[in-house]
């Protein structure tokens, strides 16, 4: 049985079709979220070769900021509820997962079952969200998929103390003006993401294995920054920013099964 | 069902267009009309033949305000403000402001200047409220306040008038405590935005008239069928929970409130002005002292969370949605307080913070979601 998951995020949109909600068959992510062609490119991407078909698809759910805009989902379920489950299939043990995305910043608490226990979130503020080291990457002349690995250069992390995305970025240009090299500023704003976000885990009392997940996640300068910040070590996946998709294909199994046990009750 | 209908409908309109109501009331009886933010004396104000208005900001950019009141300044103040400064007040003819918390505190000179046509008259209340003298203290803020409601009203206030005002608004206090009641046992009907409007009218109606109208709406509801709720029920805690989107985001994810501890609802109706003194006057400064379980009001224990505790003891709650009003600091210095003692008693909550309103709240409908999906509930 084949079953869809989408996650329809601010800044991306990704997709995961799973057979029998065990497997991942197909993955697919479009570089532009919620209110744009996203959702569209990713449907027409998922069934371009024909291999699977939409009417393959026993059930589908959709997650993230863009959930509830759209309207060809099964049905739609918060995208902590589906992280926790991603994570939980990626990483059995994990217990406290923190997810960085586009423009929010998450700490989730799980049980033995993947299932939410509890969870905390940033403010409706940019600071520790991938938007701000999209703005920090433009003020850098950098592309952030080297973030990570320029930071690793770095022999003495600048200090970014604001919380702020708007002064953060003063203060790198201040940084910049006086001669601070690039890995040295970038090592800076990992950590101050790092102290920002970590501090929503630490709210909900760390507990391992800890896992990252949200594109954030694939800067590993980050999750330094963060292993420092909390004091432990951290999981990624090969591929965190499907984490939630996957954890909607999963509830999307769950209620294709639970359908077909009703029906064959019947 | 139908007289059901017909009676929340009066409530909605009363809240879609509270300043249409007052001048309406203000026209057809000849009365006037004095505002009051939080807790005021407001059996003062009806013994003096006036109507009490609650004022609890609305839906406006702040704009002049900015001129007065820091950014950091509560989305309440800023926007009462704003309206006051934009002449929305001024069928009002004096504006009670007690210094609550800070914000207030700074707000009552601010208001002197900003909105001068409408009277500022102050009230201090005692911090040491359970003590003697902040009972004496308190009755001399409300001596003042009596002469200058005299004053605007040109109507004397009788120990008689004001013994009269009492029982009117106790009868009010009782008749809320029993919709509450009554209606946690409707949430298919009673949804709560249709909560909040019953509640929330009594801001800016007669309290005769609304009490009658509250009971009518009680008897309506016990005529009809209690149905089972599959949706989830929670207790909500906070200054005020009345943004429309806030509301929607609640029903949209079948969450139905079946009690509630905030400013603007509960924390005015439950208890009554206890008849201790032959002095009408007393017994309002002292019900003052009596008052428990609010951020505003000096309370070493911190009641409030007990408070909370038994209400979702006794009503079955899933768990607790605390409502905070951004910058409001008696209510941030009370949530680390209030989670620890829940987290204890392993009650699940969540928290959402609110500001000025919006139409849209994506951050709260996913916490909202969220916290109906968790493992716990």
């Amino acid at each position: 049985m084949y079953t869809l998951g989408i996650d329809i995020g601010s800044t991306s949109s990704k997709a995961v079709i799973m057979r029998d909600g065990k497997t991942i068959v197909r993955k697919v992510l479009v570089t532009v979220g919620t209110g744009t062609s996203g959702p569209a490119q990713l449907i027409e991407k998922l069934f371009e070769d024909q291999e699977i078909q939409l009417s393959d698809i026993q059930k589908t759910i959709v997650t993230g900021y863009g959930r509830t805009s759209f309207k060809e989902a099964d049905k739609q379920i918060s995208e902590l509820s589906c992280h926790a489950r991603g994570v939980h299939f990626l990483f059995p043990s994990a217990r406290t997962v923190i997810d960085i995305g586009g423009q929010d910043a998450k700490a989730l608490k799980l049980n033995s079952r993947g299932m939410l226990l509890n969870f905390s979130m940033n403010d409706k503020c940019a600071a520790g969200t991938g938007r701000f080291l999209d703005v920090m990457a433009r003020v850098l002349e950098t592309n952030i998929e080297d973030m990570g690995s320029l930071s690793e250069q770095a022999q003495a992390a600048a200090t970014i103390s604001s919380v702020c995305t708007v002064f953060a970025e003063s203060e790198v240009i201040s940084h910049l003006s006086k001669g601070t090299g690039t890995a040295n500023i970038i090592a800076g704003i990992h950590r101050s993401v790092a102290q920002r976000v970590s501090m929503l885990a630490v709210k909900l009392g760390i507990e391992n294995d800890v896992v990252m997940t949200g594109g954030v996640a694939q800067n590993s300068g980050v999750v330094k920054a963060m292993e420092e910040a909390i004091k432990t070590r951290i999981k990624v996946s090969d591929y965190p920013q499907y984490t939630g998709a996957i954890g909607a294909a999963i509830y999307a199994f769950d209620e294709a099964e639970k359908e077909m046990t009703k029906r064959c009750s019947l | 069902m139908s007289n059901v209908n017909e009676v929340i409908a009066q409530f909605q309109e009363v809240v879609n267009q509270p300043g249409d109501h007052v001048k309406k009331y203000i026209a057809k009886t000849g009365n006037k009309a004095i505002g009051y933010f939080y807790y005021a004396p407001q059996e003062l104000i009806h013994a003096a033949g006036m109507l009490p208005v609650g004022i609890w900001g609305g839906n406006i950019e702040p704009s002049s305000v900015r001129s007065y009141l820091p950014s950091f300044y509560c989305g309440i103040l800023q926007t009462a403000f704003e309206m006051g400064m934009k002449g929305l007040y001024d069928c009002l003819d004096g504006m009670i402001i007690p210094n609550l918390c800070d914000s207030l505190r700074a707000s009552s000179q601010n208001w002197k200047v900003a909105v001068p046509q409408v009277e500022f008259i102050s009230l201090v209340p005692p911090v040491n409220r359970k003590t003697e003298a902040g009972v004496k203290f308190l009755l001399s803020e409300y001596e003042n306040i009596k002469n200058t409601l005299e004053r605007i009203s040109g109507n004397k206030i009788t120990d008689q008038a004001l013994n009269n005002s009492i029982k009117v608004f106790n009868t009010y206090r009782q008749t809320m405590r029993e919709f509450t009641k009554v209606a946690r046992n409707y949430p298919d009907i009673i949804t709560p935005s249709i909560r909040n409007a019953v509640i929330k009218s009594a801001s800016f109606m007669d309290k005769v008239q609304y009490t009658a109208l509250v009971e009518e709406l009680i008897q309506g509801l016990k005529t009809l069928p209690v149905k089972d709720w599959d949706g989830k029920k929670v207790v909500v805690t906070g200054i005020k929970m009345d943004s429309p989107a806030l509301l929607k985001i609640l029903e949209e994810n079948n969450v139905a409130v079946v009690a509630d501890d905030l400013a603007q609802e509960s924390r005015l109706f439950r208890s009554d002005i206890l008849q201790t003194s032959a002095n009408p006057l007393e017994n309002l400064a002292r019900y003052w002292s009596t008052m428990e379980g609010c951020s505003l009001l000096f309370d070493p224990e911190k009641k409030r969370c007990d408070m909370i505790i038994e209400d979702v003891k006794e009503t079955g709650a899933d768990g607790v949605l605390f409502c905070m009003t951004k910058f409001c600091d008696p209510e941030e210095f009370d949530y680390p307080i209030f989670k620890k003692r829940l987290d204890a008693a392993n009650i699940p909550h969540v928290f959402i913070e609110t500001d000025l309103e919006t139409e849209t709240d994506e951050q709260a409908r996913t916490r909202i979601q969220a916290f109906t999906e968790m493992a716990a509930l």
